[in-house]
């Protein structure tokens, strides 16, 4: 049973890196565009998104869920030793969700719409950094559980530091990069060589900053990085995603839509394993030695309802939530090019 | 400030903000679908144009909600990890079903905005209806947490560690039924009260009569039912907590003293130190009744209690008159709306009959947080009832107090802003032509 909250667990974290990573995105992208690529960015943003925006934000929630019910020490160092990244990433996620909706639902179009598109845009920006930040602080091994350390340590040497800062503008670079080629595929002939163009860009970034993180981190001695570079298996699938790019490269130049959406797809998740996998369950590093995932778990009664629960929810949902992506026809790899 | 002050209050603050997003998000689809059922089988134009004006109210409302809930599954471990940290495992499952539930709600919701002529009409309408009842789902399950914390069931706990747990027995704890069912009422008269208070304050300045009319006639008509059965579901609870939470009963009452036939205070100054309670209205024998059933019954007093066992008495007592007198003002104006509505068409016509309504507007929501600051302080000094102590629960992270402002300042700009929002909606719908 154990597996199955472990899978939708997985399942849940990705889906939400995706798809509100391509939502977070499509506004960093909205942010570096010129006027009227904004405007232009917007009503496809609208158009494309609109019907799953709410749905996509979910998953968090999901993933948080099943943490707290199935993996309640581990979740518990989280809350405790991260409380101030979370709590600025919740003011970005609020204060983006409102803007979006109150910038497309507003009864008039007037010069309020300049403030919600710069509250959107900003904190479109703010928030992947601060969810990166989280994860890299997770991942940097600075996280100091003992009593007698300072508050500094304890609380804010943790996130902010050099490392943890990388892996928060790589995930933003991430997002920016999934939005972009998303938005060629939803933009006509005139736009489509700015997407084209603002994906190149991304790819580049995140290339660049991906590569800052290991050498940052290999020459901090952060021991992440260390295990990392010491793994067969996460070079192997570090090289994997150094491969895929020459064919996402490929299919973003010559715009093959689906392809390159299918490359990017598969390229996030590969980055975002790379780490994951070798390293697993050993999910949090702190001063004092690796903590697991899998040494935290509830007891089986509560994994047990929780697997039967998440196994119903799932049943119920995915096949709405592909209906609804079917219908306003967001799905594009059913159809023909 | 001490650091449980600020996350007690960031904790409280938070949710007082929530629960009007989420019950607006949770009642104002049924509202909405009302309204479209209308347009469906009148084709009268208003209809259509009355609904696509609440279909921006609950864009807005449910997104609101959506966020400000997002943090709050957070705040939960973010301020009281010692609590998340045991109390996780065992209501994992009405929390996992509700996330479920909102998933659903979220999923409809899409097809619905989204969905106008570009899917079946019938089909339309119908995820409007799954927004509501999902929505209605989630608010009950995630009761059931709450009720959870009040009548902590579904494990052993010996010597300070939880075993045999029992998440289906949680979720079915006793405290659920009773609190649901007055917190789903409360929703749908708050809500409807508040919508139909806007709407008959529009008709009162006397714009686009048609279109107010209706959506009076349909906000009010579930809040006024919901208000009549409310006393009854009220009295439930009283029962159920005089059995169970025989504490709270009594801060509530601010009834120190044991006795049989005890009578019922109604307001009145409490002074904590002389135990005394001023200027009240006393009616003799009634709480004996009202708890009990039985003019008779004896009833714990707050002097029978240890010291360090009890909420704010003052607090809780006049949150609780606070209540009951705008509940029964609101199954009052129920009644009158209906005697109105059946009997004396004519007054539809008095401005003093708008007035009212008008006036009643934010009565339902003073009364549903009065409602819920006597549950949850009333449950003080536990998080979990007689079970772990919400100072034990705190985080350790010192300067809470900073992330309380935060939070003041985040959630009274949002309700400005949704304020301003709703009052561009309504201007719009003001502006907007009809075609009879």
């Amino acid at each position: 049973m154990i597996y199955v909250v472990l899978f939708f667990l997985v399942f849940s974290v990705l889906l939400y890196v995706l798809l509100a990573g391509a939502d977070f995105g499509a506004g960093i992208v909205e942010l570096f565009s010129s006027k009227e690529n904004q405007a232009v960015t917007k009503k496809t943003l609208y158009r494309v998104m609109g019907p799953v925006w709410e749905a996509n934000h979910v998953w968090i929630i999901i993933a948080i869920v099943i943490l707290w019910v199935g993996f309640p020490s581990f979740y518990n160092i989280l809350v405790v030793y991260l409380h101030v990244p979370i709590t600025l990433m919740l003011l970005g996620i609020t204060l983006r969700g409102v803007a979006f909706v109150f910038r497309h639902y507003d009864a008039f179009i007037d010069k309020s719409q300049i403030v919600y598109d710069w509250m959107f845009r900003v904190s479109s920006l703010v928030t992947p950094i601060f969810i990166g930040m989280t994860f890299g602080a997770m991942l940097g091994g600075d996280i100091s559980t003992d009593t007698n350390s300072t508050f500094y340590e304890l609380y804010i040497g943790n996130w902010l530091n050099g490392f943890s800062i990388l892996i928060g503008c790589f995930f933003a670079a991430l997002c920016a990069f999934l939005a972009a080629v998303l938005l060629i595929g939803e933009s006509d002939s005139n736009t489509r060589k700015i997407y084209v163009k603002k994906a190149t860009i991304a790819t580049v970034v995140v290339v660049s900053i991906g590569f800052l993180c290991l050498l940052y981190g290999y020459f901090k001695d952060v021991a992440f990085v260390y295990e990392f570079l010491n793994n067969k298996w996460a070079l192997a699938i570090f090289s994997l995603s150094a491969i895929i790019l020459y064919p996402l490269w490929w299919s973003i130049k010559n715009e093959r839509r689906i392809l390159s959406r299918l490359f990017t797809g598969i390229q996030v998740i590969i980055i975002l394993s790379a780490p994951a996998i070798p390293l697993f369950p050993n999910l949090i590093f702190t001063k004092s030695g690796n903590i697991s995932l899998l040494d935290n778990v509830a007891p089986d009664s509560a994994i047990k309802i929780l697997a039967i629960m998440l196994i119903i929810g799932g049943s119920i949902i995915l096949p709405g939530l592909f209906h609804l992506l079917k219908s306003f026809k967001m799905i594009k790899i059913l159809e023909r090019n | 400030m001490e650091n449980l002050d600020a996350a007690r209050l960031q904790m409280a603050f938070t949710l007082i903000f929530h629960i009007v997003f989420a019950c607006v998000g949770m009642v104002m689809p049924f509202f909405m679908i009302t309204s479209h059922y209308k347009w469906l089988k009148t084709k009268d134009k208003t209809y259509l144009t009355l609904t696509k004006s609440w279909q921006k109210g609950v864009a807005i409302f449910f997104v609101t909600g959506a966020v400000s809930g997002t943090a709050l599954s957070f705040e939960l471990g973010l301020l009281w990890p010692e609590f998340m940290k045991h109390a996780g495992p065992i209501i994992g499952m009405p929390f996992s079903l509700e996330g479920a539930a909102f998933f659903v709600e979220a999923i409809a919701l899409g097809f619905y905005l989204y969905g106008w002529n570009k899917i079946p009409e019938k089909f339309h309408w119908f995820t409007g209806v799954i927004v509501g009842i999902s929505g209605v789902a989630s608010g009950i399950l995630v009761v059931a947490a709450n009720g959870w914390m009040n009548s902590p069931s579904g494990f052993d706990y010996v010597d300070g560690v939880f075993s045999n747990i029992d998440p289906v027995k949680a979720m079915l704890n006793p405290a659920w039924f009773t609190q649901a069912l007055h917190m789903t009422l409360a929703a749908f008269a708050s809500t409807g009260f508040a919508v139909a208070g806007i709407h008959a304050y529009q008709i009162l300045k006397g714009r686009q009569m048609d279109v107010h009319q209706r959506a009076f006639k349909i906000a009010i008509s579930f809040g006024a039912v919901a208000a009549l059965l409310q006393p009854l579901s009220g009295d439930l609870s009283a029962k159920d907590i005089a059995e169970r939470q025989p504490v709270k009963l009594a801060a509530m009452e601010a009834h120190y003293e044991t006795e049989k036939g005890a009578p019922l205070y109604i307001g009145g100054i409490v002074n904590n130190e002389t135990q005394e309670v001023k200027y009240k209205v006393q009616i003799p024998k009634a709480l004996s009744f009202l708890a009990f059933g039985d003019f008779d019954a004896e009833v714990k007093g707050l002097n029978d209690f240890p010291k360090e066992n009890i909420p704010n008495v003052a607090i809780v007592h006049y949150a609780f008159q606070i209540m009951v007198s705008l509940g029964g003002i609101m199954a009052l104006a129920g009644l009158v709306f209906f005697l109105v509505h059946f009997k004396k068409q004519q007054w539809f016509t008095k401005n003093w009959f708008w007035l009212a309504f008008t006036l009643l507007a934010p009565a339902g929501f003073i009364a549903l947080e009065a409602g819920w600051i006597v549950t949850e302080v009333g449950r003080q000094p536990w998080i979990i009832h007689g079970i772990m102590r919400t100072k034990d629960a705190v985080t350790p992270v010192p300067g809470i107090v900073f992330s309380f402002y935060m939070y003041v300042v985040l959630y009274i700009a949002l309700t400005v802003a949704v304020t301003w929002l709703m009052s561009r909606q309504i201007k719009a719908l003001n502006q907007s032509q009809l075609i009879a």
